[in-house]
């Protein structure tokens, strides 16, 4: 298992150098640059300055370097953990990471605790209830929940639900205005206020997905020999669910899982523009659109190795819930 | 040896007789260009003589007793809560490169400058200047400083704080190119005593004036700089002499600025301003309408739908004013391209383009056909110019008297073997080109044109425009109070990626151009300019669009709100007690 893990590891620099190649590459084929957008259309400079401009900025940049070469610089920074700094903002990107990623981090979190409580006991009830009148009732729900865009229904909520008569919850932020001066469990429930509805937008297709995993992963077990052994052996309907059938159906929920680490970093650009959430979703939105190319391959780079790091994890996982997966053979 | 050092000589000698050579030629060169030059401008009626206008006026000596604002009336207290659709990436408006979101933020709240205009009289009055006085030639302005400025820290406003700001914004170093041009024909500023400075210009423009104006005044002791990079990435906690200070800044989702206890002159009477980052345009309406934000800048939809809609209008201002500045659209027709050189073609999709449908329908009729790129109620403005009217048969005529015919009957008109089939592009985000260019591909097909939509990412879109590589662009541009247009007319502006993006080169309009913008006299100058506008509508290097007025939605709490001719003072405003939300 060791062995395993220090190859899985050795694996990844490859892997990740492979990703960060076609990052670049596709950032730098692009139409569109930097240079152009900081200088912008319209009336600002005159011809000369502006030609003079784009040069010193492209040769500031490094953009006037053969795109191997402007590779291999980032490369070299990179191994000594320097993403360099924005070209928008002028400020190192870990730093614009470290701003952005506690709000994306605090919305993810609350809503893989919500999907996951909610989406594992509904697909175990719906396995055991099946075709009963539970089992039809949440399939149909979470399908039609699954194929609403959560564009739309983010506007539908903030439409119906935030303004006047109903005026529920605030459209856009995380707190009030004056939420400083409040005593700390008012600013936390203020800011809990705010979450509701990015977090209901971030969850509700969630549960749809993974309630149909665990749904079909606990109707093969509920069907194998070996429950049907238990049953017969006479233990209680609880004990067979939870300590058999449920434990072997957990595998794709870890596969799930292995998504976690990456999407908690990478944010939703939809959810955090609809209700004006600066996380990670919208930083990486923006720095693709600014050609922000430090932000670009700094958020790919961290976002890739996280993805790694998640599937390694993944892999653990189902060596750990299931024993008849094992890493000797690969070892 | 002897050999080797004849033949030095020789190319030595070479070498000298062509540079000299090569002297003389440009000097004849820049000789006929003069001549040239002379000869359209003498022929321009009216016109002065001399290619570079001197002051026509005395030494102008300009004083402020009392401040053009004047102090507020009403209750002490309450925040203004200003929504922004975009959080601006700095508070330094230096390294900014003029982003709309910092001005909003810092322009006279935080930072302030030696002139501005008058909300009514939209006129230069001394601001942190005392008084200016402008030498008799026009090339030196000396500018007192009011007594008694400090900044939010308490220090002492000087003439080093001019020096060290304009010196930082020539520096090569840092990021502030956009503020460079502007102050190109600054040579220098110069330090007479402790408040006193003299600002010293290589040639006499109206513009010059306004640059001074523009001039935000940074304290040395908190922006002072080893390396411009560290200049560039202060970006936060900006310290300036404003009516309001910096307090925090809560990334993602707000700047608050306190109210500046120490403010030298008088003190707004709004203790707290808010600018809240929304970015979605509903959720900004519907913050306003759940009390959460006060001021909003509405889409035109929201606009039109909410002014009528008594329930809104009973709790909200629904603002609508013609402030100098406000942006205008047009299409822009790129001459080097085959369709676009001859004016009778471009004067043809002038007349295919429904303006008026165009105002009515896609603005609600919140906007008003233009004809030039000037403020359409100031004086640069010629209101005689009548907007060419939507007439299909006139472009027609005009088509086939360019030459393009329909040869092949496939219902697209060609000239020598090219179909008239052209791209519009425009950048995405806005739905208003999206319907323009729908409208326009319809009413363009009934004259045999074909009209290909081409949007395009914005920094696909600003590269495009930068290298000229279109062959038809619809954009807004920001106006100012004056509006100089050599950048986008001037044929000097055509090389090298310049703004002139439509490559229009008349020299009458250079030479107009040219003129007025040394003429100093408005009373000359307007005249130029008048018939600039003339030239333009007959050339049509532009098909402009249209104008529109600024919309805003403002909680009725709000006292004092005066619509100026120059647009809204938030610093006028106050809440009567009664009615303040935040303590």
């Amino acid at each position: 298992m060791t062995i395993y893990i220090i190859r899985r590891f050795l694996l990844m620099i490859p892997t990740l150098a492979g990703i960060t190649i076609v990052v670049f590459a596709i950032s730098r084929l692009a139409p569109g640059d930097p240079v152009s957008l900081s200088l912008g259309p319209g009336g600002a400079l005159d011809a000369q300055r502006a030609a003079d401009v784009r040069a010193a900025r492209m040769h500031l940049y490094g953009l006037d370097k053969p795109v191997y070469v402007q590779y291999a610089t980032w490369l070299g920074r990179v191994v000594r953990f320097n993403f360099g700094d924005s070209i928008k903002h002028h400020r190192p990107v870990i730093d614009l990471i470290k701003e952005r990623l506690p709000i994306t981090l605090t919305l993810n979190l609350i809503s893989f605790i919500i999907i996951y409580a909610i989406s594992i006991p509904m697909g175990i009830l719906s396995a055991v209830g099946r075709k009963k009148f539970i089992d039809r009732i949440s399939s149909v729900m979470l399908l039609m929940l699954w194929s609403l865009p959560s564009m739309w229904v983010g506007q539908m909520l903030i439409g119906y639900l935030c303004g006047p008569p109903l005026n529920w919850f605030p459209s856009a932020g995380l707190s009030s205005n004056d939420a400083e001066q409040f005593p700390f469990f008012l600013w936390l429930s203020d800011r809990l206020w705010h979450l509701v509805l990015p977090v209901f937008c971030l969850t509700y297709a969630g549960f749809a997905y993974l309630t149909k995993l665990v749904r079909a992963g606990m109707l093969d077990n509920l069907r194998a020999d070996y429950v049907r052994t238990a049953r017969a052996k006479g233990l209680s309907n609880w004990a067979v669910i939870f300590r058999h059938a449920f434990r072997n159906s957990i595998i794709p929920v870890i596969t799930i899982m292995a998504t976690l680490l990456p999407a908690m970093f990478g944010g939703s650009i939809i959810i955090e523009r609809i209700f004006s959430v600066s996380g990670m979703g919208l930083l990486a939105f923006e720095a693709v659109t600014t050609r922000d190319y430090n932000v670009v391959m700094g958020v790919a780079t961290i976002a890739g190795f996280l993805n790694l790091i998640g599937l390694l994890l993944a892999d653990i996982a189902y060596a750990m819930v299931d024993p008849r997966i094992s890493f000797e053979s690969v070892e | 040896m002897n050999g080797r050092s004849g033949l030095f000589k020789f190319f030595l000698f070479l070498f000298l007789f062509v540079i000299i050579l090569l002297q003389f030629l440009s000097m004849i060169q820049s000789d006929r260009l003069y001549k040239r030059l002379d000869t359209i401008i003498r022929r321009l009626e009216n016109a002065p003589t001399t290619r570079t206008a001197q002051p026509q006026q005395e030494p102008k000596i300009s004083e402020a007793k009392n401040l053009p604002m004047a102090e507020v009336p009403g209750d002490d207290g309450d925040w203004l809560v200003w929504r922004l659709s975009a959080e601006p990436r700095t508070l330094n408006t230096i390294s900014d490169e003029r982003d709309v979101y910092t001005t909003y933020i810092t322009g006279g709240s935080i930072f302030e400058r030696l002139l501005e205009y008058d909300w009514d009289e939209v006129e230069l009055k001394p601001w942190l200047a005392e008084s200016y006085e402008l030498s008799k030639d026009g090339l030196e302005m000396t500018v007192r400083l009011r007594d008694g400025v400090c900044f939010s820290d308490g220090v002492p406003m000087t003439a080093d704080d001019i020096i060290f700001t304009y010196r930082t914004i020539m520096n090569p170093g840092v990021d502030a190119a956009v503020q460079r041009t502007i102050y190109s024909t600054f040579k220098d500023v110069i330090k007479i005593d402790e408040r006193t400075v003299k600002f010293v210009f290589t040639e006499v423009l109206w513009k010059t004036f306004e640059a001074v104006g523009l001039f935000e005044v940074f304290p040395q002791h908190i922006y002072d700089f080893n390396d411009p990079a560290e200049f560039n990435k202060h970006r936060s906690n900006p310290v300036g002499s404003g009516p309001y200070e910096f307090e925090r800044w809560d990334v993602g989702q707000q700047v608050v600025l306190k109210r500046n206890e120490n403010y030298w002159g008088y003190k707004p009477k709004l203790k707290k301003v808010v600018f809240r980052f929304i970015l979605n345009d509903a959720a900004a309406l519907q913050a306003l309408r759940a009390g959460e934000i006060d001021f909003t800048e509405p889409e035109p939809e929201q606009y039109s739908e909410m002014k009528s809609n008594k329930e809104f209008t009973a709790r909200f201002r629904a603002m609508s004013y013609w402030q100098p500045g406000v942006p205008f659209f047009y299409i822009a027709w790129n001459e080097t391209t085959p369709f676009f050189a001859d004016k009778r073609v471009r004067l043809a999709m002038t007349h295919i383009i429904d303006r008026e449908a165009i105002v009515k329908h896609l603005l609600s009729g919140e906007a008003m056909i233009t004809t030039g790129p000037f403020y359409i109620f100031g004086s640069q403005y010629d209101p005689n110019i009548k907007p060419w009217p939507y007439d299909s048969e006139r472009a027609k005529q005009l088509l086939d008297e360019a030459g393009w015919i329909d040869h092949d009957g496939d219902g697209i008109r060609d000239k020598d073997g090219v179909k008239f089939s052209f791209r519009l592009a425009f950048a995405t985000g806005r739905v208003f080109y999206e319907q323009l260019a729908k409208l326009f591909k319809d009413t363009a097909s009934t004259v045999g044109v074909e009209v290909i939509a081409d949007p395009y990412e914005w920094s696909v879109f600003t590269q495009k425009y930068r290298k000229h590589d279109f062959d038809a662009l619809a954009i807004g541009s920001g106006g100012t109070v004056e509006f100089d247009p050599y950048q986008y007319f001037h044929s000097s502006q055509i090389a090298g990626g310049g703004d002139n993006c439509t490559s229009y080169n008349n020299l009458q309009a250079d030479a107009l151009i040219d003129v007025a913008r040394r003429t100093l006299d408005p009373e000359k100058r307007y005249p130029l300019y008048h018939r600039f506008h003339r030239l333009i509508h007959e050339d049509q290097p532009f098909t402009f669009l249209y104008i529109r007025p600024e919309w805003r939605f403002l909680d009725k709490r709000f006292e004092n709100v005066i619509e100026h001719k120059l647009g809204l003072n938030p610093n006028e405003w106050y809440v009567p007690r009664d009615k303040q939300r935040y303590k």
